[in-house]
């Protein structure tokens, strides 16, 4: 802990940080481009200039220094004294501005960034009304760097965050940049585009409009958005994200940061791997067939019907062929209440868990690197929640099955009753798998699409994406961390959650911690949460 | 002053001066001899006597900069500062074409007082020629055991590479010089770390001028109290001084820096006068980047110190240009603001967009669409980059904004009058066609 002085008032932080990070944590606002915490400093924007206090090399009595100095390459010492509100200081602050808008378009009508751009905030808290410039700005063309990503060069600060991102990051090396002076610009190398498994961040680490996400490319302005927490379940690494939403639609997904586990990255997969939640051909009703006629039961009625037909079933074939697959994108709140639901209407029933999705290996950035340096993961084992199902299924007991038994033993005919949850954003379900569809005497499924299974079910229920769920999620680490609901789910489709709880003979509304409290004695290791350690974030 | 006798340039115009016969039939190559037989301390010690001062530019003394390296370091590398890029500035041109050996001689001294076995000597990227000479020079040198293992029957190896830079003004900075030496773009490096304490590929690095080193010889072999008897004494030992522009003799010439701006052009034995009919306006005595003198400020003395009681930035390369009475001071302007426009790295915010607007800004006025406050504009501009006020990372952008600087202030009327003799409209009309 060192104490320092900031603009004459006495400040503790924490070790090892820069005088930029000191004052940022202690609530200072400086602007800053080229900072960015996970990143090298380059101490190149010259916008978080400081006075600081040294010896004079002559007489050595401590004095401010004439010259200002980069408080982001700066590291505080106890006892340091440095000041941000002088003229001087802002003085520095509102030429850059000026200089950085020379040669601006000014185009933030039809600009993404605008909003929530750092040219527009610090143009309005730092910056100069007018620009003295009255001769012809430089032009460029805009450039489409890679399949996700369009560079506005005109709109750059070179603030060369992207280009180390792409160095010491994602260790690829694809950006660059050519030219000199003014002229100078960020650009790929001919007939290499930027394209890589994390480039959606360079668009994320942009503080202005230049990088921009073609995804997202004239959707929406974003201060029509919400933001909801949650996390990323497209693999077992459990990356904290936020959900951008307006009008119960997602827009786009992007990093949150949280130091266990994702810094402040994500990868394109998780980035862009969200369109099957507004996907037209996602279940939107409840189906129950007995005899020929389906029939679409109302949502006050479905727990009784349920209930009644495993009851049914339980009281001519006996509990034991009743099985409840539970599937590795549920939450753990959700698979508790179905576990306790089953285990209710046929104490003796088996819990097995549905099939893990793998993808390829394990890949790890910088590219090549190993051990310590390793600086982001993305996993092959393509679920969010595995850990959390089997720590489920080992603290709830009983019998237990892992997927494969479940079909031997369906196949066997020792299996006739099943709840079967899906969830998967692909097709799951193989060709073995399928055939047993129509072994059952009772079959209900939980899914978002229709697959083999929900076709010869004989209730089907739709599951919502994780984007309209509630719960928490185990990661590869063993870390139980929270998300929730951002969007409602489409007309007609009721969250899991809550007719699960439901069902389990609960009334009200599903929420979350509510059930995280009653399985507290069951599984105490999934209803304790994780903390992500109180660090400040300073990243923009 | 007529007693000054040449050191530097002893050789040139010797036939065959590149050779390493000759230059050893003239003394040569004794230096390094002496050097080998005293420990790298005492040499280290002699050059910090002599007050050898950096010829770069900065000034900085050689033997101080040399005792910034850690004690304790494992390995050494020295780079030859060969990126002779400033405007009007050809003495190390003049020594590599001349006399590669004294050069090499130097450095092998100063290699071996740092205790740095790797040299790269780095060379500007159109010294196309010049790099012909100085690999024949280390070709020899390296035949004759002079370089390579354990040389001149010493203990001592040290190993010679030349490098081209691509042609970039900022490459001559001492940090911007080692990143593109690496491989890199040339973009100075942040400081702290010094390149003394982290330079090239992460190790001790020493970045010496190619006149600084082969001052060395002469300080080894006569002693550092014959080095400090020539010129005054806080500017001591020969300097290599170039005047062009409109005089009688352009060209490189040696003194001691107790001559004047004046002595520079007037001299037979340097300038000789002003061609006839030509009479001068100004001068930018010290490379372009130190600013600029007016006719009546002619008796600056070319040192280390003198400069700066004239609003300069400092001595520079010491390459003055003279500007004849009847060149438009709006086309000088012009011209200094595109050279650090172009040359400016884009690095810093202030140095990248600030020298682009000032040449902006420059082309206009010399285009008769000047206005009154553009004045202003430039010298507010100037006044906002550069590293002494703490703006930038190198100090490209202070030596852009003096010749702006200097050339408004002391010139200012004159640029005024122009501005108010353009034909009127002029202004509104080109605005018009630019936005």
């Amino acid at each position: 802990m060192a104490k320092i002085i900031i603009d004459s008032q006495e400040v503790e932080c924490r070790d090892g940080v820069t005088a930029l990070q000191a004052a940022i944590e202690a609530g200072w606002d400086i602007p800053h481009y080229c900072y960015h915490p996970g990143l090298s400093v380059v101490a190149s924007c010259r916008l978080c200039l400081m006075e600081m206090k040294m010896p004079h090399p002559q007489t050595k009595e401590m004095g401010w220094a004439p010259k200002l100095l980069p408080s982001c390459q700066t590291p505080v010492r106890d006892g340091m004294e440095i000041r941000f509100h002088t003229d001087k200081v802002k003085k520095n602050q509102e030429d850059c501005m000026e200089f950085f808008l020379l040669n601006h378009p000014l185009d933030c009508p039809v600009c993404d960034q605008a909003g929530e751009c750092y040219l527009q905030d610090y143009s309005y808290k730092f910056g100069k009304a007018e620009s003295r410039m009255v001769d012809q700005k430089i032009k460029n063309p805009k450039k489409d760097i890679g399949p996700h990503t369009l560079l506005y060069q005109d709109r750059c600060v070179l603030c060369t965050r992207c280009v180390r991102f792409a160095q010491e990051v994602s260790g690829t090396h694809e950006l660059c940049i050519v030219n000199r002076g003014s002229r100078a610009e960020i650009d790929v190398f001919p007939g290499i585009p930027l394209d890589n498994p994390l480039q959606g961040n360079v668009v994320d680490i942009c503080p202005v409009g230049c990088l921009l996400d073609k995804d997202f490319l004239f959707q929406r302005r974003v201060w029509e958005l919400k933001r909801g927490e949650s996390i990323c379940p497209g693999c077992a690494r459990g990356c904290a994200i936020s959900i951008d939403h307006a009008d119960e639609k997602v827009y786009r997904l992007k990093p949150r940061y949280n130091p266990e586990v994702n810094d402040w990255w994500m990868c394109d997969e998780g980035r862009f791997g969200f369109a099957y939640v507004h996907d037209n051909k996602r279940i939107t009703s409840p189906l129950v067939r007995r005899g020929k006629e389906p029939s679409t039961p109302n949502w006050q009625d479905l727990p009784a019907v349920v209930r009644y037909r495993f009851e049914q079933f339980v009281g001519e074939q006996g509990g034991e062929k009743v099985v409840a697959v539970l599937s590795p994108f549920m939450a753990n709140e959700e698979a508790w209440l179905l576990a306790r639901f089953i285990r209710d209407v046929a104490p003796q029933a088996s819990l097995a868990i549905g099939p893990v999705p793998f993808e390829g290996e394990d890949q790890n950035f910088p590219a090549g690197a190993s051990g310590d340096d390793i600086k982001f993961t993305i996993l092959k084992e393509k679920a969010p929640n595995r850990r959390g199902i089997e720590s489920l299924l080992e603290s709830l007991g009983g019998s237990v099955l892992t997927f494969e038994q479940f079909v031997e033993k369906t196949n066997a005919g020792d299996v006739k009753a099943a709840w079967v949850v899906g969830g998967y954003p692909k097709p799951w379900i193989d060709k073995d798998t399928a055939k047993i569809a129509n072994k059952f005497d009772l079959l209900v499924t939980q899914d978002i699409f229709e697959y083999k299974f929900t076709d010869a079910a004989d209730i089907v229920l739709q599951a919502c994406a994780w984007t309209e769920r509630e719960g928490s999620f185990t990661n590869a680490d063993g870390l139980t961390q929270p998300f929730h609901w951002a969007i409602a789910p489409p007309d007609g489709v009721r969250r899991d959650g809550q007719y699960l709880f439901e069902m389990a003979g609960e009334t009200g509304l599903y929420r979350a911690a509510q059930v995280r409290e009653m399985m507290t004695d069951s599984v105490p290791t999934l209803s304790q949460l994780h903390e992500a350690q109180a660090r400040p974030v300073h990243a923009h | 002053m007529a007693s000054f006798e040449s050191v530097l340039l002893r050789n040139r115009g010797v036939e065959g001066s590149t050779t390493l016969k000759v230059y050893e039939s003239r003394g040569g190559y004794q230096a390094v001899r002496k050097a080998l037989k005293q420990t790298p301390e005492e040499i280290v010690e002699e050059v910090k006597k002599a007050n050898l001062r950096g010829r770069g530019g900065a000034g900085f003394p050689a033997g101080v900069k040399w005792g910034f390296l850690p004690k304790d370091r494992k390995k050494t590398l020295l780079c030859v500062n060969g990126d002779e890029s400033e405007p009007p500035t050809f003495c190390n041109r003049v020594l590599m074409e001349h006399d590669p050996h004294q050069m090499i001689e130097g450095t092998i001294i100063a290699a071996y007082a740092v205790q740095a076995q790797t040299v790269y000597i780095y060379l500007r990227g159109e010294f196309h020629e010049q790099f012909h000479i100085m690999q024949k020079a280390v070709d020899q040198a390296y035949a004759a055991g002079y370089l390579g293992e354990k040389i001149f029957g010493s203990d001592f190896s040290v190993h010679m590479y030349l490098h081209r830079g691509a042609g970039a003004y900022v490459c001559g900075e001492e940090t911007g010089l080692i990143e593109s030496l690496e491989g890199k773009r040339g973009w100075p490096r942040i400081k702290p770390p010094f390149p003394a304490i982290e330079g090239a590929f992460r190790l001790p690095t020493v970045v010496n001028n190619v006149e600084t080193l082969s001052c060395v010889p002469h300080i080894i072999e006569r002693g550092a109290e014959w080095f400090t008897g020539i010129g005054p004494s806080h500017s001591s030992g020969p300097k290599l001084f170039c005047i062009s522009g409109p005089v009688n003799r352009p060209g490189c010439y040696e003194g001691a820096m107790d001559i004047t701006v004046r002595d520079l052009i007037e001299r037979e034995d340097m300038g000789a006068g002003m061609v006839d009919g030509k009479q001068v306006k100004a001068v930018f005595p010290g490379g372009c980047s130190m600013g600029i003198l007016t006719a009546d400020e002619l008796d600056m003395k070319l040192d280390f110190d003198d400069p700066r009681n004239f609003g300069l930035l400092g001595l520079g390369t010491a390459a003055a240009v003279v500007i004849p009475h009847d060149m438009d001071m709006r086309i000088v302007l012009r011209n200094m603001a595109r050279f650090y426009g172009t040359e400016s790295c884009g690095q810093c915010t202030q140095c990248r967009e600030g020298t682009a607007w000032m040449h902006k800004i420059a082309t206009r006025i010399a285009a008769d669409a000047g206005r009154l406050e553009d004045l202003d504009i430039l010298l507010e501009t100037a006044r906002n980059m550069g590293m002494m006020p703490g703006l930038s990372i190198c100090g490209l952008p202070d030596g852009a904004t003096f010749p702006i600087e200097t050339i408004v202030k002391k010139f200012r009327s004159e640029l005024e009058t122009s501005i108010s003799a353009q034909p009127s409209g002029r202004v509104e009309d080109l605005l018009k066609v630019l936005n």
